[in-house]
């Protein structure tokens, strides 16, 4: 259950990085940075959230299709 | 533990860059004005006190602080030691010496194309080619502290926030 925390909080810091990135980026009018930076983080996550998926779909199925 | 230093290493080095960066954005209006103030009294030297050009560059040298005195100092040790023309020598001693400051191209060709025009006049339009440069100058002054007041904060914070960014990556 440890390492569940540790991700959570590490896709709350990249948010919260990202979100300052993107605000200061945005203030001094490179708009078109800015949303790159969001885009690679949010891309970023994705891979993350998808490999804890992919992990959880492999657990299903060992439970419940007796293939192991 | 190590991991901990190596996060600190990581914030550290790359709030330096940022600051780094910044410093180059506070320092060009800064040169700017000393570079203008400097022709000013180049003009007064030449103007009222009839001063030769390498008497009078020697004499900035020696008023200016540290990256545009280096450029006077050359300059005039290059007119008293070589036999060039004018404008070669400036032309040399900004080359020399414009990497060691935090100005940019266009200021580079605004001083080349003054350069070009030193010791070929009377004193009338000498003083008029000075005047002109300086406008030129104040125009890039403007130019340059507009970028500062834009892009200083920025360049530090983004130093910083990329340094926690690539750190929470890596954890």
């Amino acid at each position: 259950m440890g390492m569940d925390v540790d991700i959570i909080f590490k896709i709350a810091g990249v948010g919260i990085v990202v979100a300052f990135l993107h605000t200061i980026l945005d203030q001094v009018g490179k708009k078109e940075y800015a949303q790159w930076v969001t885009l690679f983080g949010f891309i970023y996550i994705l891979f993350m959230v998808a490999s804890i998926i992919d992990d959880l779909f492999e657990k299903i199925k060992s439970v419940f299709l007796f293939q192991g | 533990m190590i991991k901990i230093m190596g996060a600190a290493l990581i914030i550290a080095a790359s709030t330096w860059m940022g600051i780094e960066a910044s410093r180059h954005f506070s320092e060009r209006p800064k040169q700017l004005r000393l570079l203008k103030s400097a022709l000013q009294s180049l003009e007064a030297e030449i103007m009222y006190g009839h001063t030769p050009l390498h008497e009078a560059s020697r004499r900035l040298s020696a008023q200016l602080p540290k990256p545009l005195s280096v450029l006077f100092a050359d300059f005039s040790a290059r007119l008293t030691n070589s036999e060039t023309t004018v404008s070669a020598a400036w032309r040399e001693s900004l080359e020399e010496v414009w990497k060691e400051t935090a100005l940019r191209q266009g200021e580079f060709e605004i001083m080349k194309q003054f350069g070009e025009t030193l010791g070929r006049h009377d004193k009338m339009s000498q003083q008029k080619q000075i005047q002109l440069a300086i406008s030129h100058l104040q125009r890039e002054e403007g130019d340059a502290f507009e970028k500062q007041t834009k892009y200083e904060k920025m360049v530090k914070s983004l130093g910083f926030l990329s340094g926690l960014l690539l750190i929470i990556l890596l954890m």
